[in-house]
């Protein structure tokens, strides 16, 4: 697939920024959507490279803005859809509820 | 249901996995062998990037057999397929204009550079 990933050549990124004492998550949220997704792999639905392809499924705008971990999350959640797992209205829900303050 | 527990994750992660296939495939290249990479725009997932469509190359190693991950992605079906190693001159890949005394300044390769890609049988054809 021609999608945003697919970067090599690429211009106008400017240089890489090489983190000293790179950490492995940057914040709390990637080590759950990291845990989430080998989780979801072991159960086995989807193998490792319709996993990739998820990921390269993404709205390329949002791709190219996105992190790392929200490349991942992305294709988890697109891969939950498309096997059934979870709908997208599932989805929205949990999101709007937890971006609800508890009353 | 398959369910990955808390105490597996570290040896699973540490062991890794492979998508080497036991299987023997007759290899179509040899060490040495001229290539060009097809001119392919597929919808599904390729492990051949824009950058090298339709370049040509020369087959450096034969890693043996794998799941060929195109068709894997596609629908699941472990294919077994050749993957080589293909050095192509960096000269092939991006054309002359690197090596103009302002463009190697902003810190590209030497003219002289290759770059090499891990490629499976079917992307490629004998020149």
């Amino acid at each position: 697939m021609n999608g945003a990933h697919d970067l090599g050549g690429m211009h106008g990124f400017g240089p890489i920024d090489n983190e000293g004492d790179e950490p492995i998550f940057h914040a709390d949220w990637e080590r759950r959507a990291f845990a989430i997704t080998l989780a979801m792999g072991a159960y086995g639905a989807w193998n490792l490279d319709q996993s990739r392809f998820a990921r390269e499924c993404s709205d390329p705008a949002h791709y190219l803005s996105g992190s790392y971990y929200e490349h991942w999350l992305d294709g988890l959640e697109r891969l939950l859809i498309e096997s059934g797992l979870l709908s997208e209205q599932e989805i929205a829900e949990r999101v709007a509820d937890l971006a609800t303050p508890a009353a | 249901m398959p369910v990955l527990t808390a105490k597996q994750v570290e040896p699973e992660l540490r062991r890794g996995s492979s998508t080497r296939m036991a299987v023997d495939v007759d290899p179509r290249f040899r060490v040495g062998d001229e290539v060009i990479t097809r001119k392919m725009n597929p919808r599904g997932h390729t492990r051949l990037p824009r950058y090298a469509r339709g370049r040509r190359g020369i087959v450096v190693r034969d890693h043996g057999v794998f799941i060929f991950p195109d068709r894997h992605a596609a629908d699941g079906l472990k294919t077994p397929q050749r993957l080589y190693s293909v050095r192509f001159s960096h000269h092939e890949l991006w054309g002359p204009n690197h090596d103009r005394p302002d463009v190697t300044r902003a810190g590209f390769p030497p003219i002289n550079a290759s770059i090499f890609l891990d490629l499976f049988d079917e992307y490629l054809e004998s020149l």
